[in-house]
Formats: structure tokens, C-alpha cells, sequence
């Protein structure tokens, strides 16, 4: 029976304890009784309380227990046995502070002790042991003498108690994040002590002969920057050469039965468990290439075929274990070129792919709990470190450390970065790899995420040190510092390059000129001296203007870096900014106005076309400070505005020339909202059909007026503009014409011809007024589909155009006629001549077969003939097989023979009359898919090809680059311009199988016989 | 540079080899050849050797005209039939457009991109050809038809036999040049010989599929005869083929053999035939790509003319063979329908493209055609579900053309240069007025 101490449950949930009860059974077991016997009075009060400063108190109390108990079952040695261990926990200091705080912070390092309970020693005595110490015990560990045990799980033993050490130093520190790269770097001398121990092993078990071999293990990644977490995959590369008199195959051979063994000793697991992964997959050629390489043979792979990412690799190589001399000299043979990388071709491009394969790849339910991977996670910072490293270190040598926090510390002290950005960037850093190691060490396994239990996060918050409400406290701040780390990229790339442009603080060290321009070569500009130029003209200054600008445009530029053409963006930005840079609102806006900046960045170096319209009328540039800015407008709002604005001009010229500028806001909300995203193709085709719908019909109010002005007399009858073809079909794209035809009717009482002459002066008024020179871009109006063409008049009243459809008309106007829709003149006139025309396009009984023919032969005609000298029919996206123009036909052939009994087909639009087609079972299900996409694509793409180069494409762009862009602003990835180019061929090809079935009736799919 | 290369140059040294050829493949089959200085190999290592691509049949696209040539270490091999030192060596290439990715118009490629797809799916392709060939006399008889060198039949041995002396001749460069053969024999028509490679990855047997049929046309030379992969060139006589054995492998286990199943063929083997044969139609362009090709698919004798697979069967497309009792690993399928004269790359990256495509969505294998496809009735075979394989080389491409699969097998370029291409060679024939047709209608005409 032992006696009842005071600790109650009260006390020890006060000290921490989560639960009580059970601690209190377990202070009262028997295996404590020798430390109870120890202290004096036989309390444990003292004890609790230094239990209760741990990570975990109830793992620990548990873990002393079953600790206790391994030692009660051996022998009581003197200086490790049960008496000097209850002796140790009964007195106050350091030993016991160690040994609890370990059994607090570790339940694998619990087992490792209930396994080995004699350690405790290692842990109660624990202090920082150097590389060589470190080695010389692992390697004597494993040599003869070793006893019963196996080398393997010698090996295993003696690395376990070293880390048994570094994590008794490392949870009792006072200042964790002090001491975290001490940890860092403890663990990667463990880690080599074990790599060398390792090669000691693979020699004794090849026996007779290893001699011929002199291998050096070069440690990679965090291994080889001496900042390895507690548990991970261990890189290396393995450099042989032959010993004296020995031959190269001799040694190469030899070297890889070593490298093999050592891995093997590593990472087999035995009784006492394994080690860690050996990943020698850095090595040239990665997995596919031998195992081990002479220097030479190394050397020969770096300079002829390694990728840039290699090269980042190598800046972390370090010689770890093995033949010191050959390690060095591969060392020097090697690390000059790693400072030559970035000068290589492709740099940019092998760059911009590795930063997105870093910021890829994070499981959408792990993002908010990943410590390592995703934007702003840890390899980002040391991504981007690296990054820096390679860009600077070439000219600067003092950049050359293959520790991610020294090279911070570098670059800060160089000028690279700002010194208070390296800061904060050191410190988020630490941090995160601080939480990273709390995690990591509790198990022992290789994990990089937060976790998610309140027991786990508990003891994690009392692990780095917080005790109110610890689960919640650690969460906070581990927000707070992926906060800065999110910023990453505008405090260590962006903003020193506004210090080198800016003549500010000339204390402060800053990047160079030089470095500025290399940077920016590296972040994908390719202008970099006209860049900096850029930057300089935005930022130089002490006017509020300036200041503003040095805070915006760091972000700003990572944004321009984003995008395919960030040169572009940035000259566009600075003509813009210069433009507006006085008014109150522009500035305050990008500060102040949630995306816009943002919005406003991609959209421009994106996007000629935007950039163009934005340049010529920089205040447009409001459209994205405002809330609904980014919606197209409703064709009623457009024409008010239009109207009123007309009616505030005394001149036709003026009043037009303004209604043209609010044509080309406008155009640039449509623009910016395709860009941004937030409308479809459907979306674009409607807005712009709109908006030139209402620009017509006030610009013909405006030429009506000037017409009856300067003629001193009424018009004497009404004039109306029908759309044609995609203006029609409100299918409008940014670089198809504005088809129409005129239509006027005498009012009664007025002579025809006196209105034919009037409506004709209107007409060329309003086309002239439309399309004549000046500040905004004109509109052509495009009537070539009138009756007779070219050599037709250009108006006809509607009696002489039903005379003409009566007695001349071809099929095929009959079928232009399909799309016609009134946008400007009078209702009733709109509806007289609906009236003659829909009997017309939609004949009772369908047209003859002999029309079908006539189509069908003029289309055939058309496709020979129209496509331009030089075109690819395979490319070719309106006019190519498979392209817009088939889908059309398709649709329009259908239309014409059976829309009189099917009134779903009387839709002017192609989209719409596709599903039609498909809802009456006119056209097969896959072929309308088929037509459809390819119809989407192709329009898409044209669409998008103004916008990337501002002004039209016909075919699919052969150079990669444009391919690239336009690629981007259809919202595929980077780099992924040929498949887009293997795309279209596809889809039109399917789409032409769809038409040849659909249009012309050859043999459906599937019918072919063979 | 890795140590393949490093040994090639070491051997180019140490052998005293003078020039190097590196070869590539059109995309009809033909092997195209282009020859350096081994001075000039260290730079094709490092970046490949620039030619005009636009001149070659079949790779012409505006911005694919600059091309690069990299020749692939591993199959450097020095040609015997140029005789002692100095020596010439040849290896094969894979071509790249100027920014390293691979080109699209490269047969070789579209095989590595089916073998990547197959390795997606957890498996290797291994084939293993049996090649037929004429052996002729150099010149035609006096109505210009060839003439064969011998008058024997199947597996007839021939004393002091012109083909006995070549096979010899030939087996011994193969086995130099590295292309192991398993079998050579006297086939069933006059001239008609056969020699069977051993049984490689896909890629492999290609290279070598290229590398033989020039070997053997080197080595007919050599003897004063000449050797033709021509489908058919006799109408009275049995075609020439290349039946092939295809079989997959997952890691180091046969994917087609299942112990105790009906031919010890597992799931995967049946899906796989069944691939082969619902599809058989569709890449007929490509496993059979020559006009004359049909006149051996339709000249009956164990042509497989028709979409069908059996055990023991001759007539059928696809045929199980016995296989030896407790050898598991070599179950195996046996595709009757290529010839010698297609294009190895192609054709295998169609055929496993086929097969896969039935593993993915587990076709069900039609019954087995126990009896001989020729013998049947039209009515019978309608009755029975056969269909047959094209009649033509317009109707192949007819099918072909609709044929998502094969488009996305060999990839949109190569796809549409080859219709095109054979398009207009079907053309071409019909314009041809033939012997057929001069003899028969114009003694009545």
C-alpha cells in the first residue's frame, strides 16, 4: 500500500494534466515506488510539477512508468540502473527536466526507451556533441566488438541514442526558434555519422577487395544543407574512383555493390526498426542511371544534359561521408557550373515550369494544414531562396551557402532582399520549421501537416512553449506566420527591385543595377533594362503618387511575371499610371478597391488587345473599381447613355465621336469581364451584338438629323438596319464585321424616290460617321449582302426588295437571310419587313431539291475558293474543314428545309439553332456535340487571338508562343500550346465527319463496309 | 554524357569505324538514313543533328521543317556488310523539334507514346515476328513477272539451295549486328523463305524489323539475288506475311496466362483479342498499308481475311498457339494479318493500342471460329456474326477515317498525312490499266 499523497486530481489538472483520474492511478503505481523512496517525505508534488511543464503530461507520466518498469526488469547497474534513475527524477535539475521533457514530447521516443531503457543517460546528459564526435561514435559503434548484435541493428541503436540527445537538448530549450537551426544541422551530422557507419558496414560485408574502391557519399537536399528534419528521406549521390592500381570498371563495380550495401543498412528494417530511406534519385539520369559515377563521368553529365532543376539540386551538395578527397574534388569539378545555370537557354522557361510544380500538388482538403508544400508553404521559401541564389550567385560568391536561413541572411546583407523582409521571412521560416519538427518528432514519421485533433494540437501548442489555450494559440500563430511566408514572393523578388530603381536610403546596401536586370531576365521579363526603366519612372520621387506606386508595385509585378507577356503589362501599366497618376481616384482605387489591381495586372499583360483600348482612354480603367464594372450593360442602359451624351453635341460629328468613345468603354468592360472570366463565349456574342446594336441606332438618329439639316427637309420616310450573319445570330466575336442590310418605306404621301435618294444620304452619313477616322476605334459596316451585292443600292424600300427576292434572288440569299434581325428603325417597319422575309427563309414545304443542290454545290465552291492563298483547310478555324463556317451550314441547310414546319428553328443564332436541330431529331445527338465543340473551340480561339495580339487570326498560330498565349487567356495552362494546336485538329475533324454526314449525306458513320 | 555513350565512342575509336549512320523511319516504313563523322557523334549526343524535315515523306508541317535527329545510344551496332576495318556503324535516332520535345511526326515516337500508355496501365508489349520474304532472281521472265530462285516448298530442304546459303549468310549478320533468330525455314511458295526473331519489348523488335529487311536485302545482293518484302507477288502463290506473337507482361508475369483457363488464357488475353478484333477493320490501313497488301488478305490459303480468332485455326485473324505444357510465360497471341512490308512502328502501336483498348473496356471475346473461314457460305458467316477485314485498301482507309482510336493512337499529324498519303496511292491504281484487264477484254473487246 503506499501512502496517499497530496497531488489530487484538482492539483494535477492544474499542472496540466488532461486527465486527472488516470494520473492519478498511475503516480500511485509500484514501479514509481523507487522514486517515491528516493525523495524525501515520499511525495511526488516536485516531480508532477516538472511533468506538467512538458508537451504532454499524462504520455509522460505514462511513459515514466513503463520506462520504470523496463528498468525494474534489468540488473540495477550502477550509473544507469533503477536506483540511479529514481535518484535522478527525485532531485531537482537538469537530467530529470531532459528525460521528462523527452518522454513528453515523444511516444515513439517512449518505446525507443521501454526498448533501451539504460539510454536514459544519453538523454539526463545530453550536450551538443561535434560532426567528428558524432561520427567517431557510430562508426565504433558498428566496428568489431560490437557484440551479439548484428551491425544493422548496432547501427540502429547508437543512432537512436543520438537522436535521443538532440531531442532532449531541443525540447527543453528556452528559445526554440533560436535553436532551430542548431537542431538542423545536429540532425544532418547525425544523419552522416550514420551514412558513414553505413559505409563501414558495406565494406565489411563485401569483404576482401572494397579497397579498389574509393567512394565519397555526397549529401543532397536538406541532408547536404546541413538542415534535416527529424524524419525524412536522406539524398545522396555517390561518387567512385579507383584506388591506386586499381581499374575504373574494378572500382565502378565495386562502388556499386558499397553504395547498395549502404543503402540497404539504412533503410532495411530489422528488430530495431530502420533507419530512413537512402534516395540516391538526384544522381544524373535519376533512377535509370548507374548507381555510382566517377567524377569525371559526373562532370560529363552536368555539362552536356542536366535540366536547371538539377543544377538548384547541386547547390545543396555537400560531401557527407566516405572518401573526403574524392568528395572535395568532385565538389570543386562540379559547384562552378551550378554558377553557371543561370545563364543557360530555357532558364526562364525551366523556372517558371519548377515553380509551378511546387505550388501544384497539395490535396485540396490538406492546402490549410500543409507546412511544406503549396504557395507560402516551406519549399516555396527555400524554392525561392535557391532561386535567388542561382540568379546572384553567380556574380556574387558571398550567396554560395547551401543553408536555405545563411543564404537569407546573405542575400539580405548583399542588397538582394530587404533586410527587414529577410527578417520576417527568418522568422516565419523557423517557425514553421519548428511546428514541422514538434510534429514530425511525436511519432517519428515523416509528416508535414498540422494536425487536426484538439489533443494533438494541445500538445503541439504546449510543445512550442504556449500554455493558455494552447491548441487554439498555436493555430494563430502559425496563421500569422504563413501570412508573411504568403508574401514571399513580393518581398524577396519584387521589392529590392524598386530598391535598385529607387535612389532612397543610400546606407543600405541595395541590388545593383545589374542584379536588378538579372533578376528580372530570371522572373520571365524580357526586356529587363527597359523594366527597370519602368520601375524607376513609376516609383522615383517623394510625391504621394510615387509612394503609393512603391507599395502597389511589388505585387503588381509578380502578377505582370504571371502572365505570358509581362513586358507588355508593365509598359501598359506605366502609360496608363502616367496618364491617371495625378487624378484622385486611380491610385486610391488599386490600393484600396479589392482586385482591381490584380485584375488590372493580368489583364494587361495578358492581353494586347485590352492594353490598346486601355492606353487610348486610360480613364476606362474605372470600370474595374466598380462593383458591377465588370457585367456588360444592358442594351437599353447603353443607348440611354449614347443618346444623352449625342444630345449634349451640336455637331453630327461630335455628337457620333462621343457616342464612339462610350462604344469603346464599353468595349473594354466587355473585354475585361471575357478576360477576368466572368462571362462564356454566349456572354461575349450577345454583349457585342448589343453593344453595336445600340452604337447604330443612335448613330442613325444622329445621321438622320444631319441628313434632314442639310437638306432643309424631312427624310419623308423611316430608315431600318437589319443585322446579318454573326451580328444577326448575336454571335458576335471581338474581330468579326458588323454585317447589315438598310431597309427604308416612304411615309404615305411622300414620293418614293425623294426617300430612296434622302434614305441613301442617311446611310452613307451614318456609315461614314461609323467608320471615319478618329481617336476611338470606327465600326464598318459591312452591306455586301444586300440584293445584288456590291452593285446594288445601297438602301431599298421594302417593296422593291420584295420585287428583287420575287423575281432574282439565289438560294443562298434566301439563306443569308436566316440570320436577319432588325437592330435600328421603327417597329412597324421592322415588323413589314420580318413579314416579307419569313416566308422567304422559312418556305412552306422546305426548299426543292434542286436548292438543296445549289447549296450544297456553293458550298463545295466555296471551300475550294474562299480559303485564302496559303491557308491550311486543316488550321484554318472559319474556313478550315470542320470550322465555324461548316457548323454554320450545317445548321442552315436544316433551317431552310424543314424550319416552316418546325418553328424551333426559326433562331438566327447557330448555337441555338444547333439545339434545336438536336431537340427535333434533325441531327444526330453526337454529331451536334461534335459540330458544337468544334464551332465553341473556334470561335474561342478567335476570339482570344485578337485579345493576345490585337488584331484577328484566321488559323491556328504556328508559332508556340502566340499558341502559348492564347492558350492562356482560354484559361489553359502554361507551356500547353501544342496540345491546344493537336486539339483543334481533332475537333475539327470530327466535326468535319458531322458535316459530311449532316450537310452533304455521305454514308453515316458506322455504315461503311468494308 | 552517360556510359552508353561514353562506350560508343570509346568502340567508334577502338574499331576504327569511319562513319555512322543514324537511321529513322518515315512514316510509310522507310528507312531513312543519315551519315556522320564520329567526330561529329559527340555533338549529336549533346543536340541532335539538324535536317530539313519538310524534305522527308510524311513530316513536312510549317513549323516542324527544322527538325532534329537524336541518334539513342543503345542501338549503336557496326554493319558487317561493310566489311572489315574501316568500319560503318549505325544507330537508331529519335527526332525532336528544335525546342527538345519530341515531334509528332516521328513513327518511333508513336510507338513510345502506346508504350507509355500500356506502362500507365501496369504493362510491357512484347512481340516477336515471323518475316516472310521472296527470294528472286535479279531480272523478269519475258511477260516481266519475277522469278523466283528455287522451286521448293515448306520447310523442303534444298541441297546447295541458293536460299540455304542466304539464310545462312543472313542468320550469321543478324547474330552479329545482335538480332537474336529463333527459326529460319523454306516457306510454301518457290523463292519464299522465313526467318523468326526472338521475342523482344515492341520498340526492340521494330528496330530490328528495320534492320533485318535491310540486312537482307544487303546480303541478296551480295549473292547476285534479290529479296522483296512485296505482300504479293504472285498471283498463284502464297503471299508473304509477318505473323506476329504479341504478349503483355505486368512486371515479370505473362498478363495472358491464367492456369486452367480454356487455352490457359487469362481475362486480360481474352479482352486483349477481343480488342484486336473488334477493331481489326479500323487499323487494317496501317497493319496492312499497300494496295498489293489485299491481294494477299483475299488470296485465300491461310490469309486471314476475316475478323475471327481460334486455336488451331489457319484461316483465322488471330490465332492461340499450343502452347508448352507448364511454360506460362510464353502465352502468347498470334496476329496473322501484317505483312512484311508495313511499317513496324505504326503497326504495333496500332495493335496494342487495339488490344488495350479492349482490357480498358472489357469487351467480351466473341466465340471460337473452329472451322476454316474460306469454306463457309456469305449466308453462313453473316449467321455466325464474322465480318471481314477490308476488301481494299480504299475501304481500309474509308474505315480508318472514321476511326477515333486509330487518330488518337497515332496522333492527329500522322494520322491525317497518312490517309492523305494512301488516299492518292489508291488513286494512283485505279488509274492503272492492269494486266488483268489488257488480257482479258481486249482479245474480246
Amino acid at each position: 500500500m503506499s501512502s496517499r499523497t497530496s497531488t489530487t486530481e484538482g492539483a494535477l489538472a492544474r499542472l496540466g494534466f488532461a486527465d486527472p483520474d488516470r494520473a492519478v492511478g498511475l503516480i500511485d503505481d509500484r514501479a514509481l515506488l523507487p522514486i517515491r523512496s528516493a525523495v524525501d517525505g515520499g511525495q511526488l508534488d516536485d516531480l508532477a510539477a516538472v511533468m506538467g511543464d512538458t508537451a504532454d503530461p499524462d504520455q509522460c507520466l505514462l511513459g515514466l512508468v513503463r520506462v520504470m518498469e523496463a528498468l525494474g526488469r534489468l540488473d540495477d547497474a550502477p550509473g544507469w540502473g533503477v536506483s540511479a534513475f529514481a535518484t535522478e527524477l527525485a532531485t531537482a535539475g537538469v537530467g530529470r527536466v531532459r528525460v521528462l521533457g523527452v518522454l513528453g514530447a515523444s511516444t515513439a521516443l517512449v518505446d525507443e526507451l521501454v526498448r533501451h531503457p539504460e539510454h536514459w543517460v544519453d538523454a539526463a546528459r545530453a550536450e551538443r556533441h561535434t560532426g567528428e564526435q558524432v561520427r567517431a561514435e557510430l562508426v565504433s559503434a558498428v566496428a568489431e566488438g560490437r557484440g551479439e548484435l548484428t551491425a544493422h541493428d548496432a547501427l540502429r541503436i547508437a543512432y537512436r541514442r543520438g537522436l535521443l540527445r538532440i531531442a532532449a537538448l531541443d525540447v527543453t530549450a528556452a528559445d526554440p526558434l533560436g535553436e532551430m537551426p542548431a537542431v538542423g544541422e545536429a540532425l544532418a551530422e547525425l544523419a552522416e555519422a550514420a551514412l558513414e557507419a553505413a559505409l563501414v558496414i558495406a565494406r565489411e560485408e563485401h569483404g576482401p577487395g572494397h579497397e579498389a574502391c574509393r567512394l565519397a557519399v555526397i549529401g543532397m537536399g536538406k541532408t547536404g544543407g546541413g538542415e534535416l528534419n527529424y524524419v525524412s528521406d536522406v539524398d545522396v549521390i555517390f561518387v567512385a574512383e579507383p584506388a591506386e592500381g586499381a581499374d575504373e570498371e574494378t572500382a565502378l563495380r565495386v562502388g556499386t555493390a558499397l553504395a547498395t550495401a549502404l543503402m540497404r543498412a539504412c533503410s532495411v528494417p530489422t528488430p530495431e526498426g530502420s533507419l530512413w530511406p537512402v534516395d540516391a534519385a538526384l544522381r544524373p539520369e535519376g533512377k535509370h542511371g548507374p548507381l555510382v559515377r566517377t567524377i569525371s563521368s559526373h562532370k560529363a553529365y552536368y555539362e552536356r544534359w542536366a535540366k536547371t532543376w538539377e543544377f538548384q539540386a547541386l547547390l545543396k551538395a555537400w560531401v557527407s561521408a566516405g572518401d573526403k578527397e574524392i568528395g572535395l574534388r568532385y565538389k570543386a569539378e562540379i559547384s562552378p557550373m551550378v554558377w553557371e545555370a543561370a545563364g543557360r537557354d530555357n532558364f526562364v522557361e525551366d523556372v517558371q515550369a519548377m515553380r509551378r510544380r511546387v505550388e501544384q500538388h497539395v490535396p485540396a482538403n490538406e492546402a490549410a494544414r500543409q507546412l511544406k508544400l503549396g504557395p507560402g508553404g516551406l519549399r516555396d521559401v527555400e524554392f525561392s531562396v535557391q532561386l535567388l541564389q542561382l540568379v546572384h550567385g553567380r556574380t556574387d560568391p558571398s550567396l554560395r551557402s547551401a543553408t536555405t536561413l545563411e543564404a537569407l541572411s546573405a542575400l539580405a546583407r548583399g542588397g538582394y532582399v530587404g533586410r527587414e523582409d529577410a527578417a520576417v521571412l527568418d522568422r516565419a521560416y523557423r517557425h514553421l520549421r519548428c511546428l514541422e519538427h514538434r510534429i514530425q518528432l511525436h511519432r517519428l514519421r515523416r509528416t508535414h501537416l498540422m494536425p487536426v485533433t484538439e489533443a494533438d494540437l494541445r500538445r503541439l501548442g504546449r510543445a512550442m512553449g504556449h500554455r493558455t489555450h494552447p491548441e487554439r494559440a498555436v493555430v494563430a500563430d502559425r496563421q500569422a506566420s504563413a501570412r508573411e511566408v504568403r508574401r514571399l514572393h513580393e518581398r524577396l523578388f519584387y521589392r529590392p527591385l524598386l530598391a535598385a530603381a529607387a535612389k532612397l536610403s543610400p546606407t543600405e546596401s541595395r541590388l545593383s543595377p545589374e542584379a536588378a536586370r538579372q533578376r528580372l531576365a530570371a522572373l520571365g521579363f524580357r526586356d529587363p533594362a527597359g523594366a527597370l526603366r519602368h520601375i524607376e519612372a513609376l516609383t522615383t520621387g517623394v510625391s504621394r503618387r510615387a509612394a503609393i506606386q512603391r507599395t502597389l508595385l511589388p505585387v503588381m509585378l509578380g502578377w505582370f511575371a504571371d502572365e505570358a507577356d509581362p513586358d507588355a503589362g508593365l509598359l501598359s501599366f506605366r502609360r496608363v499610371s502616367d496618364e491617371l497618376g495625378t487624378t484622385h481616384w486611380y491610385l486610391k482605387m488599386l490600393r484600396d478597391e479589392g482586385r482591381a489591381a490584380d485584375r488590372l495586372a493580368h489583364c494587361l499583360a495578358r492581353s494586347r488587345y485590352a492594353a490598346d483600348l486601355l492606353v487610348r482612354s486610360p480613364e476606362s480603367v474605372s470600370i474595374l473599381g466598380d462593383d458591377n464594372g465588370l457585367t456588360p450593360r444592358s442594351r437599353e442602359a447603353v443607348t440611354a447613355t449614347m443618346q444623352s451624351a449625342a444630345g449634349r453635341r451640336d455637331s453630327a460629328a461630335d455628337a457620333v465621336a462621343a457616342i464612339r468613345a462610350i462604344r469603346r468603354h464599353e468595349l473594354l468592360r466587355i473585354v475585361m469581364s471575357d478576360l477576368v472570366g466572368v462571362i462564356d463565349l454566349a456572354g461575349v456574342g450577345a454583349a457585342l451584338a448589343d453593344l453595336t446594336g445600340a452604337t447604330i441606332q443612335v448613330a442613325l438618329e444622329v445621321a438622320t438629323r444631319e441628313v434632314e439639316r442639310r437638306e432643309g427637309a424631312p427624310v419623308g420616310g423611316d430608315v431600318l438596319v437589319v443585322a446579318m450573319g454573326s451580328f444577326g445570330g448575336r454571335e458576335l466575336g471581338y474581330a468579326s464585321d458588323a454585317d447589315v442590310m438598310f431597309v427604308h418605306q416612304p411615309h404615305p404621301g411622300s414620293s418614293e424616290q425623294e426617300v430612296q435618294a434622302r434614305a441613301t444620304l442617311v446611310v452613307q452619313e451614318l456609315r461614314k460617321l461609323l467608320s471615319g477616322s478618329g481617336p476611338d476605334p470606327g465600326l464598318g459596316l459591312d452591306a455586301d449582302l444586300r440584293p445584288e451585292g456590291k452593285a446594288g443600292p445601297l438602301v431599298r424600300s421594302v417593296d422593291s426588295f420584295r420585287t428583287y427576292y420575287e423575281r432574282w434572288a439565289l438560294t443562298w440569299e434566301f439563306q443569308a437571310l436566316l440570320r436577319a434581325t432588325p437592330v435600328a428603325g421603327p417597329q412597324s417597319l421592322a415588323a413589314a419587313f420580318l413579314e416579307l422575309i419569313d416566308p422567304l427563309r422559312w418556305p412552306e414545304g422546305g426548299i426543292t431539291e434542286s436548292q438543296v443542290r445549289d447549296i450544297r454545290t456553293l458550298k463545295a465552291r466555296v471551300e475550294s475558293e474562299r480559303l485564302p492563298r496559303g491557308a491550311d483547310p486543316r488550321t484554318h478555324l472559319k474556313l478550315g474543314r470542320g470550322g465555324l463556317t461548316d457548323v454554320e451550314w450545317v445548321v442552315q441547310l436544316q433551317q431552310l428545309r424543314h424550319a416552316h414546319a418546325r418553328p424551333a428553328l426559326r433562331v438566327t443564332g447557330t448555337m441555338a439553332g444547333l439545339a434545336a436541330l438536336r431537340s427535333e431529331g434533325l441531327v444526330p445527338a453526337e454529331d451536334v456535340d461534335a459540330l458544337r465543340e468544334a464551332w465553341q473551340l473556334g470561335a474561342l480561339m478567335r476570339n482570344a487571338g485578337v485579345l493576345w495580339r490585337g488584331r484577328p487570326i484566321d488559323s491556328v498560330p504556328s508559332d508556340l508562343r502566340d499558341l502559348d498565349g492564347v492558350g492562356r487567356i482560354m484559361g489553359r495552362s502554361a507551356g500547353e500550346g501544342a496540345a491546344l494546336a493537336e486539339l483543334w485538329r481533332r475537333v475539327a475533324r470530327r466535326s468535319r465527319h458531322a458535316t459530311d454526314f449532316n450537310f452533304y449525306e455521305s454514308p453515316p458513320r458506322g455504315s461503311v463496309v468494308p | 554524357m552517360n556510359r552508353q555513350e561514353e562506350f560508343v565512342l570509346r568502340t567508334i575509336e577502338e574499331r576504327d569505324i569511319r562513319f555512322v549512320r543514324l537511321w529513322f523511319t518515315d512514316v510509310l516504313g522507310t528507312l531513312k538514313s543519315v551519315a556522320v563523322a564520329p567526330a561529329e557523334l559527340e555533338g549529336a549526343f549533346a543536340e541532335g543533328i539538324g535536317f530539313d524535315g519538310s524534305a522527308i515523306e510524311g513530316f513536312a508541317r510549317v513549323y516542324e521543317a527544322d527538325m532534329l535527329a537524336k541518334p539513342d545510344p543503345s542501338t549503336f551496332q557496326i554493319l558487317p556488310w561493310r566489311g572489315d576495318p574501316p568500319g560503318t556503324a549505325r544507330m537508331f535516332c529519335d527526332l525532336q523539334l528544335p525546342d527538345g520535345t519530341p515531334s509528332f511526326a516521328d513513327p518511333r515516337h508513336v510507338l513510345q507514346r502506346a508504350l507509355g500508355k500500356a506502362a500507365d496501365l501496369g504493362f510491357t508489349f512484347y512481340t516477336h515476328p515471323e518475316i516472310e520474304f521472296f527470294l528472286l532472281e535479279q531480272g523478269r521472265d519475258a511477260d516481266g513477272r519475277p522469278i523466283p530462285v528455287d522451286d521448293a516448298g515448306y520447310f523442303d530442304h534444298v541441297p546447295h539451295g541458293t536460299g540455304h546459303d542466304f539464310r545462312r549468310a543472313a542468320i550469321t549478320m543478324l547474330e552479329n549486328m545482335g538480332i537474336s533468330v529463333e527459326f529460319s525455314h523454306h516457306e510454301g511458295a518457290p523463292g519464299q523463305n522465313e526467318i523468326d526473331l526472338r521475342y523482344a519489348d515492341a520498340l526492340s523488335t521494330a528496330d530490328n524489323i528495320q534492320t533485318f529487311r535491310t540486312v537482307v536485302k544487303e546480303v541478296a545482293l551480295t549473292q547476285g539475288i534479290y529479296a522483296t518484302f512485296m505482300p504479293k507477288p504472285f498471283s498463284e502463290h502464297p503471299g508473304s506475311g509477318m505473323h506476329t506473337h504479341l504478349s503483355l507482361f505486368e512486371g515479370d508475369s505473362n498478363a495472358f496466362f491464367e492456369a486452367g483457363a480454356p487455352y490457359q488464357l487469362s481475362k486480360v488475353g481474352r479482352q486483349f483479342i477481343a480488342g484486336l478484333l473488334r477493331h481489326g477493320a479500323e487499323i487494317a490501313a496501317v497493319t496492312n498499308q499497300w494496295v498489293n497488301s489485299y491481294k494477299r488478305l483475299w488470296g485465300g490459303g491461310e490469309a486471314p481475311a476475316h475478323l475471327t480468332w481460334g486455336h488451331n485455326n489457319r484461316s483465322a485473324l488471330v490465332r492461340v498457339p499450343m502452347h508448352k505444357p507448364n511454360k506460362g510465360q510464353s502465352t502468347r497471341v498470334e496476329v496473322r494479318s501484317l505483312d512484311a512490308a508495313c511499317n513496324p512502328y505504326l503497326a504495333f502501336a496500332v495493335l496494342l493500342g487495339a488490344g488495350l483498348k479492349g482490357i480498358e473496356e472489357g469487351y467480351e471475346l466473341p466465340p471460337e471460329t473452329e472451322d476454316d473461314v474460306w469454306s463457309l457460305t456469305d449466308s453462313e458467316r453473316r449467321a455466325m456474326g464474322i465480318k471481314p477485314l477490308p476488301s481494299s485498301l480504299g475501304r481500309a482507309l474509308e474505315v480508318m477515317e472514321e476511326s477515333e482510336l486509330v487518330a488518337d493512337i497515332l496522333g492527329e499529324h500522322v494520322f491525317d498525312f497518312f490517309l492523305r498519303n494512301k488516299r492518292q496511292e489508291w488513286l494512283d491504281y485505279r488509274h492503272e490499266v492492269t494486266r488483268f484487264e489488257l488480257e482479258r477484254y481486249l482479245p474480246r473487246l
